[in-house]
């Protein structure tokens, strides 16, 4: 008893020692932030609009730990909607990842999560809400780890400079829930907005009628780099700021400045360039790269890349500049003091040069076509054709023998960004006796109907891919749609092999651009459910990804009922898109209504006169897309009219059949299937025995405002109209019809 | 009938009248560079957004007014945009892209930058410094020149000062009658821009004060005139920077115990309100350097 009390007297102090020691050599310094999300009105251009604000702010404050300390993330919800946030680019145990329905469930409205993880790594990252469509509306920020000053790592001359982290977004004053659903209905007011249109009147404006006919032939919709309207670009919030000073130190001529440039923007890819000379580029996605000095660089949506400029003047602010890839937009930061030297803006596109090049490059059966060229690494950039600082005002005199007649780089003196030219100052080869997976994806899509893929599958259609912790995983990607895609995974770096051998950069996303094929491979170590995905938000949305998970994994006890969580996972892709549009008309009202998803179409059509004799009519149909292209759509469908005989009497049609038109309701089988030049093609076979065959086409661009469209099958019926466009709701429209005669209206669309 | 289409008439078109205002109109006069005619339109083409903004520029003097609706743009909003034309004004330098495709009339002299010497990092220190040394001496020249002619202006403010210091009305008259000379021998289109932009504001003030203090031998008239010829002054010093340090100082009981303010080269405190009567009442409230 009494040596027992005395062992005690003479352990305790030592182990409560004991504990404090440990606790001071080991614990790591936790850092807390705490989060409040909430609804906000903001006015970026006189119109208040609804968004989301973080402590107040948007964007999101800037989260800034320094490697080994712990991150202890509160995240009070206070909204009326669930949330989640994604750490992007980080390490971090899969339930702390933050994608809902995937790594945990979403945070309800009104309560508390809370993301604590270790700081394993440094870099540029940021975060972002993982949830619907919230991070166009403000839910962005940055997320900035700073090396240990002993780092060996540590690179002076750049570690050390004044810096600043600058994150790049969008501002849209439509709804982003109305975006989404104006992009999958082929909606070509943003291009109006944009004067991107692309119609007849203006290709035989500038000598390319061909070109746009052949396009047509081949099936496009004008297509631009990208395909949202936006109001303002945002620097840190802002389309304009003064940095006059860093950390309360006046900036002055001579000094270097290191910007840590994310570009939370939810679609947009931003051309990057700066007044003041070269920028040195030092680091891309988090991860040091050896420095690099260039004129420009693109940052695709989601990159992170840390770059070097010096203030080259006394007295004089210099504009580093962020254009939108479309050139409509811009923002801009000034760095200096004094008066502000600007930069040349980037030239607009010559857009029917890249619709030449798409022309070259679409087979008719859809596919692309890179001619032999093996693209890859952004190096070659088709678009180029578009591009007058690079292949100058006029047109190009076409040399298609040229190997270098993409490369910006071969053709200009200004020098572009690739990936071919990053390399890791460190060697970053995997572990060499692992055993090597290999797994291909064609990037597969459709612009009509907005369907992003992977080899034709959204996230819902297809299984999860199962991968073995300890695997090096290497993965082909080859595009094969018409649109650059930035493919992001979560929770690793891959190495790029870009021709650096043991020093391939690490990155977390890669874009790729149409024809292009990359490499990447990681080291598969650490368990869970990882997102592969692209991070264009709408993309995204629609389906764009892939799920990575390992075998035998611990179950992830954020996700209690995981059927659950999958069908609300898969919800995403699955949503159906409403449309309606009604003409008003001195003849009787036209319209239809749509509801379409990934596969499946339901609409009705009608024909509404003002009196029987003009008739009422309407036609249903329930269809399932086929195929890559989704040019085919076999429905099942019921229509029923209503007419005293009118004005012109069709009673049998070109086949001979009967048609009584006065009152009629009947069951049908059809095929749609689009037409070279985009003529939709109807075949329908009806209940009571008629067969009826049909053309139309209803937007055939005429001028930049001005559609024409027409009707014609073989119930003798037809139609042809003129509707001018006003604004993304209304439009004036003629057309004469054979039932209802001549008439003039405002059709509303939504 | 008649009168009614007339009158129809009239509304329709002071309502068109109407359209083409800026509303929440702001008129701010600042310097653009240019040569000639051809750079007027550009220069006012760059700046008209309908209902929104537009400028009048005048090839004389080299100053624009520019008018716009403080609603919905601002004036720098404004001086981009002429700067992306290619002309360099109060707050934009033009890309060199942008004056470089200005037809040959059209290019104006452009000030040269004062070239930094960029901060090597800690590995370069090695490397010689001389070559940036010279440039950056090429451009202090450059400078200088231009404000030089200011500093004859300020010398005579300065000894205008020191005669109302002494009360003596005599000599204060005399020299305000130098610094009316000093001032019509600026030539203001070799001033720096932003310079420029001051003194269009302050040189009618400038001439009038000067022109009363001359005129007269009163001396509490002289120092009413010399209340705003030293704000005049100061706005100006602010932005030309003084050859040398320069002092702007405060005494709270002249003009009546609303205070009032001058310059000195000096630090110490030598009232020209009151001078030996209460010589050291007032401070030194900011301190100019060049
Ligand atoms: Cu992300
Ligand atoms: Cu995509």
């Amino acid at each position: 008893m009494a040596i027992q009390k005395t062992l005690c007297k003479k352990v305790l102090p030592l182990a409560i020692l004991f504990t404090l020691l440990i606790s001071n050599l080991f614990a790591q310094k936790i850092v807390r932030y705490d989060l409040y999300v909430k609804d906000t009105i903001i006015n970026f251009t006189g119109k208040a609009k609804r968004a989301i604000a973080v402590n107040g702010q948007i964007p999101m404050p800037t989260l800034t730990f320094t490697e080994g300390d712990t991150a202890e993330i509160y995240v009070h919800n206070e909204m009326n909607e669930e949330t989640s946030l994604h750490w992007h680019g980080l390490f971090l145990p899969n339930k702390e990842d933050g994608v809902p329905n995937l790594t945990q469930m979403p945070i309800k409205p009104h309560t508390t999560h809370i993301y604590r993880f270790p700081i394993i790594q440094n870099g540029t990252h940021w975060y972002h809400s993982h949830s619907g469509l919230q991070e166009q509306i403000g839910m962005y920020g940055n997320f900035v780890m700073l090396k240990k000053t002993n780092d060996p790592t540590f690179r002076k001359g750049i570690d050390d400079l004044p810096t600043v982290p600058i994150l790049l977004s969008e501002w849209t004053n439509i709804k982003p829930e109305n975006i989404h659903r104006m992009l999958h209905n082929a909606n070509d007011y943003p291009a109006l907005k944009k004067n991107a249109v692309q119609s007849y009147g203006e290709a035989i404006k500038v000598g390319h009628f061909k070109t746009k006919l052949k396009n047509e032939w081949k099936r496009m919709l004008a297509m631009d780099v990208s395909d949202v309207y936006y109001d303002k670009i945002l620097m840190n919030g802002k389309p304009s700021t003064d940095l006059t000073r860093i950390e309360g130190k006046q900036l002055k001529g001579g000094d270097k400045v290191r910007l840590r440039i994310s570009n939370g923007g939810a679609s947009s890819y931003f051309w990057l360039t700066y007044a003041g000379g070269k920028i040195t580029v030092v680091a891309n996605d988090g991860n040091d790269v050896e420095p690099v000095e260039v004129d420009r660089l693109i940052i695709a949506v989601s990159e992170t890349y840390d770059v070097v400029v010096t203030i080259p003047a006394e007295n004089t602010a210099f504009e580093f500049l962020a254009t939108t890839e479309d050139r409509t937009n811009s923002a801009s930061y000034y760095i200096g003091n004094g008066i502000k030297q600007l930069v040349s803006p980037q030239p607009r596109l010559k857009y029917f040069e890249g619709m030449k090049m798409m022309n070259d490059m679409m087979k008719m059966n859809g596919d692309l076509d890179d001619m032999g060229m093996n693209m890859s690494l952004n190096q070659m950039d088709m678009n180029v054709v578009m591009y007058p600082e690079i292949t100058g005002d006029a047109k190009p005199k076409q040399d298609d023998k040229d190997p270098n007649r993409y490369n910006a780089n071969a053709l200009a003196d200004i020098v572009t960004l690739n990936y071919a030219m990053l390399r890791s100052p460190i060697n970053t080869a995997l572990p060499k006796d692992a055993p090597v997976k290999e797994l291909k994806f064609t990037l597969t899509g459709n612009m009509n109907r907005y369907v992003w893929s992977l080899d034709n599958k959204v996230v819902s259609e297809a299984d999860k891919i199962l991968i073995k912790k300890g695997e090096n995983i290497r993965i082909v990607i080859y595009n094969n749609s018409m649109m650059r895609h930035p493919m992001h995974l979560h929770g690793h770096d891959f190495r790029l092999l870009n021709g650096q051998g043991d020093n391939a950069p690490l990155k977390n996303i890669v874009d790729i651009m149409p024809m292009e094929t990359d490499t990447l491979e990681f080291n598969a170590n650490v368990e869970g459910d990882w997102f592969f995905h692209c991070h264009i938000l709408y993309h995204m949305m629609s389906g764009m990804g892939r799920v990575f998970t390992y075998e035998n994994q611990a179950a992830n006890p954020l996700i209690p009922n995981p059927k659950l969580a999958q069908r609300k996972l898969f919800a995403d892709d699955r949503k159906m898109h409403f449309m309606s549009q009604n003409d008003f008309a001195t003849n009787g009202n036209d319209g239809e209504m749509m509801l379409q998803n990934t596969r499946w179409s339901i609409g009705s059509e009608w024909r509404l006169g003002y009196h029987d004799m003009h008739g009422y009519e309407t036609e249903t149909h329930i269809g399932r897309y086929l195929g890559k292209m989704q040019w085919l759509m076999p429905f099942v469908g019921f229509d029923w009219r209503y007419r005293k005989m009118g004005i012109d009497e069709q009673e049998k049609n070109l086949f001979g059949q009967t048609n009584t038109k006065d009152n009629r309701a009947v069951l049908s089988l059809g095929v749609n299937y689009t037409l070279p030049m985009l003529v939709r093609f109807q075949t329908e076979i009806f209940t009571d025995g008629i067969v009826r065959l049909q053309l139309m086409r209803e937007d055939i661009p005429v001028t930049k405002r001005l559609r024409f469209a027409f009707m014609v099958n073989t119930d003798k019926e037809y139609m042809a109209g003129l509707n001018y466009i006003f604004n993304r709701n209304f439009s004036l429209r003629t057309h004469y019809d054979s039932d209802m005669g001549f008439g003039a209206g405002l059709t509303f669309s939504y | 009938m008649k009168s009614i289409i007339l009158l129809a008439a009239v509304v329709l078109l002071s309502t068109t009248a109407c359209q083409s205002q800026i509303n929440n109109a702001k008129t701010e006069t600042v310097k653009v560079y240019g040569n000639c005619g051809m750079c007027e339109t550009t220069i006012e083409k760059a700046a008209n957004k309908k209902k929104i903004s537009k400028a009048d520029w005048n090839e004389e003097t080299k100053m624009a007014s520019i008018t716009y609706d403080s609603k919905k743009t601002t004036l720098d909003a404004v001086l981009k945009n002429i700067a992306l034309a290619g002309y360099d004004n109060q707050s934009f330098l033009a890309p060199d892209a942008a004056y470089d495709k200005l037809p040959g009339c059209c290019k104006y002299d452009r000030e040269k930058k004062q070239v930094a010497i960029v901060t090597q990092p800690a590995k370069d220190t090695t490397k010689p410094m001389q070559n940036h040394g010279s440039h950056q001496h090429d451009g202090m020249n450059n400078t200088s020149q231009e404000t030089n002619q200011l500093t004859v202006v300020f010398d005579t403010y300065f000894a205008l000062k020191d005669a109302l210091v002494k009360t003596d009305g005599n000599t204060a008259s005399a020299k305000a009658k130098d610094l009316e000379t000093a001032i019509n021998a600026v030539k203001m289109d070799k001033l720096p821009m932003n310079v420029h932009t001051v003194w269009m504001k302050v040189l009618n003030d400038l001439k009038e004060d000067a022109e009363h203090i001359n005129g007269t031998k009163d001396i509490s008239h002289q120092r009413d005139h010399f209340m705003s010829l030293s704000k005049n002054m100061y706005e100006l010093i602010k932005v030309a920077k003084p050859a040398e340090t320069v002092y702007y100082q405060f005494c709270p009981m002249a003009n009546d115990g609303k205070g009032a303010n001058w310059l000195s080269k000096e630090s110490g405190v030598k009232n020209p309100y009151y001078g030996s009567q209460m010589l050291t009442c007032g401070k030194t409230v900011e301190t100019i350097k060049q």
